[in-house]
């Protein structure tokens, strides 16, 4: 009786196992259009309804799993975008300082291509600032090491900085044209009249253009530059045509007219500024090249400017 | 119930069973990923039929289940069929000649048939020129299914033997634990 049973189990074991086989093989070795592949296909036809039925009544619980899946998979996809959030922040961060100091060094370059190159301009990095809010010096990580000098101007790729005052081996300090002690010999960039840009009291983000002929067209927006001549005679020249500010609005005085200056600089934003190092031996060819360079019938103005402010110092 | 009406709706019972957990398989269990893979129902359904009905019913029901699945996922005719009909016939001899009674066991069969299902798939795909990699991924999958599957065992035996309890057939050895627990026949109390 035992061995009947288990031979009966044996045999449908076999038997099954050979059905599948052949059916494996079968299938397997037909092509797509083959009897059992058909078969297949026919059942599908009748059990794609049902499949379907099937499929629509279960989506409330499809949904319900899903939904909690997808709870636990947008957790931990949260915290991972967290992650990736504060990485992409820290990067965006970088590139922004590494854009703006692209975008100065960009503009020093433009800078250079108007004639600064010949002032052997040092690019340094702006390495402190000054505490308070004036910012009106600025510590740079060039010093004598590499040429700089007291009173060499400072600009960057907006226009004017202002002078260096201190030099160390490696470092210098430099006192931006909004500070108090200084004064730079400038004009109105449409006309010839030259004054002298000095901070405006009281409001320690702005200049001051002074000393300008009382019969000086001038009008708000147009831009004052530096003229090349200095108002005391111990600072090096700043190079003639760099900006400085625009004007935005006009002072009307007996003698003189002044004008409010707003610089165009950011100068609580610096972080690569050049030192025009020209030594002075390399100003007075630089003054002959300029007096050469003027237009005919001009010379005599331009010379007496120069000469003056040569005279003052 | 007559003797001649319980293997009928025994096998009604398994076929309904069988339909229901392949189609609820496809419509629900395979688009719900658990750990990056899917429950797989239908080597838990057939070992546990095995395992409740013995070798020849667990053999018969894996080709069935086996054909279906193949049949409705348009898959390689005969390779699940080869499969779940050792599966069951593996978890019936194992009924049959061990009759294991810890709680545990169910899972333990539910891992080993999905393992079987698994490895055993897999290396068919293989012998059939399927070309992939056998890779860490491969194996990483294999073994999550594995755990995944049996997470789930527990609950398809329950009701696969909440289904089929009321008509399996009734089992000597069975019935004699159960009279011997039951009724004090064998407890050293019952002779004190």
């Amino acid at each position: 009786m035992y061995d009947k049973t288990a031979r009966r189990r044996r045999a449908l074991l076999a038997l099954l196992v050979v059905l599948s086989l052949l059916l494996l093989t079968a299938y397997f070795g037909e092509a797509p259009s083959g009897r059992l592949h058909s078969v297949q296909r026919d059942f599908l036809t009748v059990v794609s309804p049902i499949q379907d039925g099937a499929n629509k009544a279960l989506k409330p619980v499809r949904d319900l799993f899903g939904w909690v899946g997808d709870t636990f998979h947008a957790k931990s996809q949260r915290n991972q975008l967290r992650k990736q959030v504060d990485k992409l922040r820290r990067e965006l961060v970088a590139q922004q300082a590494e854009k703006r100091i692209y975008g100065q060094l960009i503009a020093i370059y433009h800078l250079d291509q108007l004639g600064v190159n010949s002032y052997h301009p040092v690019t340094a990095t702006v390495v402190g600032k000054s505490p308070n809010i004036w910012y009106s010096t600025v510590t740079i990580d060039k010093g004598e090491g590499a040429g700089v000098r007291v009173n060499d101007p400072v600009v960057n790729g907006e226009g004017l900085i202002g002078k260096v005052t201190q030099v160390a081996s490696d470092g210098a300090q430099v006192d931006l044209i909004t500070d108090s002690s200084m004064g730079v010999s400038a004009r109105i960039g449409s006309s010839r009249a030259t004054g002298i840009v000095q901070p405006k009291v009281g409001a320690p983000n702005d200049l001051l253009l002074q000393y300008l002929p009382a019969n000086t067209a001038v009008s708000p927006g147009e831009y004052v530059v530096t003229s090349g001549t200095i108002s005391t005679a111990d600072d090096s020249l700043y190079p003639p045509g760099i900006p400085i500010g625009q004007v935005t609005s006009i002072n009307e005085e007996s003698a003189y007219r002044s004008v409010n200056v707003h610089p165009i600089a950011n100068l609580h934003n610096l972080d690569v500024v050049q030192v025009l190092t020209s030594g002075r031996g390399a100003r007075a060819s630089h003054l002959a090249g300029l007096a050469a360079s003027l237009p005919p019938g001009k010379v005599g103005g331009g010379g007496e400017q120069l000469a003056s402010t040569e005279t003052g110092g | 119930m007559s003797a001649t009406e319980q293997p009928v709706a025994l096998i009604l019972r398994v076929a309904l069973l069988a339909v229901a957990i392949v189609f609820f398989q496809i419509g629900v269990v395979s688009e719900v990923p658990l750990f990056g893979v899917n429950i797989d129902l239908s080597p838990l359904l057939v070992a546990f039929v095995g395992l409740l009905c013995g070798s020849l019913v667990g053999a018969l029901s894996g080709f069935a289940v086996g054909l279906l699945v193949d049949l409705a996922l348009v898959q390689t005719l005969g390779v699940t069929s080869l499969l779940f009909t050792l599966i069951g016939y593996w978890a019936g001899r194992l009924r049959e000649l061990r009759d294991p009674q810890a709680a545990l066991t169910p899972l333990l069969v539910g891992a080993g048939a999905s393992a079987a299902s698994l490895v055993g798939y897999s290396l068919i795909e293989f012998m059939l020129g399927v070309d992939a990699p056998v890779s860490l991924e491969l194996l990483r999958q294999i073994v999550l299914g594995v755990v995944v599957n049996s997470v789930v065992a527990l609950p398809v035996w329950a009701l696969v033997r909440r289904v089929l309890e009321s008509v399996l057939p009734e089992d000597p050895r069975r019935r004699r634990r159960r009279r011997a627990y039951t009724t004090g026949g064998l407890s050293p109390l019952s002779r004190a």
